[in-house]
Order: C-alpha cells, then structure tokens, then sequence
C-alpha cells in the first residue's frame, strides 16, 4: 500500500519557517511521505504542485495573516482544478474565530500551536485515509 | 553620585580579586565590559519593537514609547519592506503593515522620524540596512540635522539574510557589497553612527545553540572586516562603529558567559589578527533582543516572566541596548500593552534591582568564568571549522548555511517535543485552552492589513515626477553596475521619489537578474526536496 503523501507550504510573503520544517520531521518520522514547497507559494501554484504530485493532504503553516485571504483561495484553486485534496493549515497566528471561518471556508482541520503531535498525524492519516477510499488511483508510488 | 544597599553600605563601581589582581571592567580584552560611555543617561540603551500600519501610525507609537522613558528607537519593517518589496506588488498586498511598518519611499521616513529628536534617542531598524540608510539620512536632512551626529545602527547579516530572514532576491556577492558601501558610507559620513551591527539574532531564532549563533556571527563579521581592509580601509576608521546584536535565550548563565566571551574573542581578534590599535575598536559594543522563538503563544503572561529573565542576563553582562520581545510576540509584533510591560522590566531592573550598579558583578565566579573560558574555546575552534570550509560567499550561494539552520529549525522542534527541553505550559505544566485565558485577548489581538495605506503608494508612484525618478534610478542602475559606492545612488533615488521595489528591481536588472523574481518561479527556491522521504 502506497504512503500517506502530505504536501506542506508557506503561502505569499510569509517568511517563517521553523513551524513547518519542524512539522515536515514530525511527519516524516511517522513514517509518511512529505513534500514541503518552501516559501513563495500562491494559492495557484501550491493547487498545481500538489494536483500533480497526487497529494493526499495539502498543509499551509500559518505566521503572518495574509493566510486569512489565501487559504480560501486555495481551497477555491483545488475545487476549480477538479481535485478534492483536503487543506489543512496549522500556526500560532490562527485565532479561534479565524479558525472557524477557515473551517466554513472547506479547510478540513486547523492546527494551533497547543496541538500534540500524536492528534497532528492521527488527523493527517485519516484525512488521507478516507481520500484514498473515495479516490482509487494507480499504484506506483 | 555614591551607589549604596539599601541598609547603607557603600558600594564600589568595579570589584577585584584580593589584591587587585585579574582583569578589570573597561580593560583589554574587556571580558568584564566595554569602555564605558559617561555620557550615557542610563545603564543602557532602553528600547522596545515596534512598527505597524504606515508611518504615521508607528511614528504614534515611537511617541508613545518615548513618552514613557524609552531611551532609544527600534522600528521593524513589515514583511514587504524587509522582501524589497512596495505595498502594491501583488503578492505583498495582503501583508502591508501587519507586521512592522510599511516603508517603500522618502514620505514614509519623514512620517515615521516626525518630531523626533535625533539628538535625544539612538535610531535603529529591523530594516534592509542600505534603505534604512538613505531614509534615514533624508529624514535627517529634512529636519535639519546634521546626519554626522545622528546616532543608532543599521544591521546586516549578508551571507545568511536568504535563508532565514526575509529574501531580498539579491545574489550574495551583491548583498554583500550592499553591506560593505553602507558601512564604509556611515565611516565617511557618519562618526557617531554604528554602522556595522553584526546581528546574529535574526539567524539564531533558528534554534542555534549560542556557540553556534557566535561562530556563524564570527565568521560573517570577520568576512565583511577582511573585505573593508581590503578596500584600503583602515581598521580603525570603521571597527570602533561596529556592534553586536545578539539573542538571549533561557539559559541564563550561558547567556551571560556568551557576552563575555563574545567581547573578549572580539578584543583578541581585532588587536592580534587585523592590527586595530584604537581602545574603542577593540571594545565591541553588544545590544541584545531577548528570545522571540522562547516565548510561547501558551500562557502568554509567561513570557512576560521570561522576559524579564532574559533581561536579567543581559544587564549583568554589561549591554549597551536592549530589548525585550513581548509578550505576545508568537501572535504579532507588539501592542501598546506589551510595548509598556517590556519596558517597565527594564526600568524596574535599572532602578529598582540594582543589578547594574556595579560593573559585571558576576565576575570572578567559578562556575561563570569556566563557562567563558570554555565558550570562548568553543566558539574559536568552530570558526576554525567554518572557515576552513572554504569561501562564505561560495557557502552561502551553495546552501551550506540554509542546511544548518533548518537543521537547527529541526532540532529546536524536536527537543521539546522529546522533552529534552522543558518549556513550561507547552511539554510541562500545560493547560486546557479554555482554562488559559489570561492575557489571552489583548495576546490575539490581530492587526488588519493597512490597504487603505497601498492606496496612498498607488496614487503617489500615478501623481510622481516621472523624469526625476527615471533619473534617480538610472543613477541606481549605474552604481550598480559599476563599482562605485552605491549608497549616494540609492539616497538620491529615493529623493527623487523612487521606491525600495523600484530600486531593488533596477539593481536586479542592472546585475542581469529578471527584475521581478516573483514573476520568475524557481523550482527549489528552499531546501524543499530534502523532505521528500
């Protein structure tokens, strides 16, 4: 059976990146594989990469709030592309009410940094998971 | 004026071994603190952050800081202005003035530096050191002061700004000489201005340890230095205007030791291997920003204690400056609130602890001066490593520092949650969210994205002289090309109303870059395949 296959992305100009590194080893130490995009992703172009990589999750680290208009229109790029990868973002910046407006806006989980690192993967293997149900494809990778 | 405890006993300003052996305060090679300044009005320089919205907004708060007893200036650019880039580029939109101030052209200077009296505070900036320059220079001019007395520092860090800062898109051989014609510009101009604030903060928010923050520090200062000598400048005309910025972290007798250290292999370098002869280049001045990655966006009123910790530190090894992060820091840059908490640490450290009446009161301990001793050692010997990799220019350019800190990035991450790090309310004593709301509100109180501010810059760059700015940036592209220093090009660029955007894409196109990297994908802009498992 093929990998759980998380995409991983800083979208726009935010430039911090020890929260997603440090989540790229968290995951890839659960034994998934891990794509991280480095910085200077747009809501399109993490759509493409991650379409053409057959990502089963895409996840966007969160440290400046340009996330607030960028994640939805990520979440729009992958719909309008066809594909149904969910989108998960995780940061400290996410407040509570961001949170549930992302959530309303098709992202399937939201990350904040009291989360532990067992309910991170649990969440990542299920999204993947249930996608991989609904979605059958080629084996290969 | 005579310094006492409180039941009364007089105190010395420097204490010694029996019999006045051993180093003194203010001596060769200064483990126990710089030459000390008289003139200053407090035991340090005592400033705070801050920066949001345009620059009226943060010349409000500047006020306000200054207002209530801050002795200097630090502003911090948002993440357009540190990338070079103007408000309205379209991937800088959403980030206009969230976090720091939006400085793209001359106005936003002036706005920022109102009423300010640069004789009264030191100016410095988390901004791209040849920008903060040139503006500050016009502001200077604009208020009629007299830029040889201004006083302050810009930083730089050229070998390491691309990977773990925000990314000029600039090759490293030019970030460089942007370094080197800004320091050698203040030298000429600038007497009283440190022109050099070697920062290993920005990089150490990594997670480095702090022998590996001061040789990475080291090897870059010691870089920049061969080549101003190398330019025929003597060391004596720019080492007494350069400084450190340094990270404190939690751990706080090696903090204190790395300072110490640091001023000593400092004192050593400068008067055995480039020959300085002058007192003040040998005695490097040290500010210092607490540590942002320490804080904790759990329990947020914790930072405030760590703070004040780290601060601690700070004054018993002998700073010049310093800065608290604020409470709130893992949420935004700081709010009125968390501007004052960190200020009133220091004041209450200054005037209630006592802690700095005496100069390095911890010296002469056993345990600390084993500890700088052993650092020193440790930092030397991984210079020596660094160094004798080859070229840092040709290491930077090749990703053999990105690596190190995304492995520190790694590791930092990776020792908390194994618990080989203990950071209270995160892997120790931790909280259910509904029970930690204390400081919780005023923590996420989010700062809205100042479009009304990229608006002003769109009718501004419509409304502008357009043969005044083609001439400014035509000087631009000359300088850049050419050999010459380019700081006159660019301040006078930006009197002619060009913008830093502007600016940067002529210098890239002057270089034979594509002017707009963002228009240009890179496929591996980070080290994003390592992680592919």
């Amino acid at each position: 059976m093929s990998r759980e296959f998380i995409a991983l992305a800083v979208m726009g100009i935010d430039q911090h990146e020890n929260g997603v590194i440090a989540v790229a080893r968290v995951i890839r130490e659960a034994q998934m594989q891990v794509d991280y995009f480095g910085k200077f992703n747009t809501p399109a172009s993490v759509a493409d990469r991650a379409i053409r990589g057959d990502a089963d999750v895409v996840g966007i680290s969160c440290h400046s709030w340009e996330y607030v208009r960028l994640v939805p229109q990520l979440v729009e790029e992958l719909r309008k592309r066809g594909s149904d990868i969910p989108v998960v973002i995780g940061g400290s910046v996410i407040t509570p009410e961001d949170g549930e407006k992302m959530r309303q806006s098709g992202v399937a989980a939201v990350f904040t940094s009291s989360v532990d690192t067992d309910e991170l993967i649990e969440c990542l293997r299920a999204l993947s998971k249930s996608r991989k149900r609904a979605v059958p494809r080629e084996s290969g990778r | 004026m005579s310094i006492k405890t409180r039941s009364g006993l007089p105190l010395q300003r420097v204490y010694m071994a029996e019999r006045g052996e051993g180093e003194r305060p203010g001596e060769f090679p200064f483990t126990r603190g710089r030459l000390s300044n008289p003139h200053t009005r407090t035991n340090w320089i005592q400033r705070e952050l801050s920066g949001e919205g345009d620059g009226r907004r943060s010349n409000e708060q500047i006020r306000y800081l200054l207002d209530h007893g801050q002795t200097g200036i630090d502003v911090i650019g948002d993440a357009p202005t540190q990338s070079l880039l103007d408000p309205d580029h379209p991937l800088a939109r959403e980030a206009v003035g969230t976090q720091g101030v939006s400085l793209c052209r001359k106005q936003d200077f002036l706005d920022l530096y109102k009423d300010v009296r640069f004789d009264e505070a030191s100016i410095s900036s988390s901004v791209p050191a040849f920008f903060a320059l040139a503006g500050l220079v016009l502001a200077a001019r604009a208020a009629n002061f007299p830029f040889d007395r201004l006083r302050g520092s810009i930083l730089h860090g050229p070998l390491y700004t691309e990977d773990c800062s925000y990314a000029w898109h600039l090759p490293v051989e030019f970030r460089v000489r942007l370094a080197l014609d800004s320091i050698e510009y203040c030298s000429r101009h600038m007497p009283k201005f440190h022109a050099y604030l070697e920062d290993t903060y920005f990089f150490s928010e990594s997670g480095l340890t702090p022998i590996e923050e001061m040789a990475l520090g080291f090897v870059q200062l010691r870089h920049l230095v061969r080549k101003l000598v190398a330019r025929g400048m003597a060391i004596d005309s720019f080492a007494p205007r350069i400084a450190f910025l340094l990270n404190c972290g939690m751990d706080f007798f090696e903090e204190i030791a790395k300072i110490r250290a640091t001023r000593r292999l400092y004192a050593k370098m400068m008067r055995d291997e480039f020959g300085a002869l002058n007192p003040r280049s040998l005695s490097v001045a040290i500010t210092s920003h607490t540590s942002g990655l320490s804080l904790t966006a759990q329990q947020p009123i914790n930072n405030v204690v760590r703070g004040a910790v780290q601060a601690l530190a700070l004054v018993l090894a002998g700073v010049q400056a310093l800065e608290i992060s604020a409470f709130d820091e893992a949420y935004r840059t700081p709010t009125k609130d968390a501007h004052i908490v960190g200020l009133r640490t220091q004041q209450i450290l200054d005037l209630e602890s006592g802690a700095a009446k005496v100069l390095d009161p911890l010296g002469g301990s056993y345990f600390l001066e084993t500890l700088t001793d052993q650092l020193e050692e440790r930092i030397r010997a991984r210079i020596d490593v660094l160094e004798a990799m080859g070229d840092p220019e040709t290491l930077s350019a090749c990703g053999f520092f990105r690596e190190i800190f995304h492995r520190a990035m790694e590791e930092a991450q990776h020792g908390v949650e194994r618990g080989e790090l203990s950071v209270v309310g995160v892997n120790v004593h931790r909280m259910a969210d509904e029970e930690d709301t204390l400081l919780r509100g005023v923590t996420t109180c989010k700062i809205e994205t100042c479009h009304r501010h990229t608006e002003t810059i769109e009718r501004f760059k419509r409304e502008r002289n357009i043969a005044r700015l083609c001439e400014g940036l035509e000087g631009v592209a000359v300088a850049a090309a050419g050999s010459e220093n380019i700081v006159p090009a660019v301040i006078a660029a930006l009197d002619a109303s060009a913008t830093i955007g502007e600016i940067a894409t002529t210098m890239r196109s002057a270089l034979g870059m594509p002017p707009d990297l963002f228009d240009h994908p890179l496929p591996n802009r980070s080290s994003g395949n390592r992680h592919v498992a």
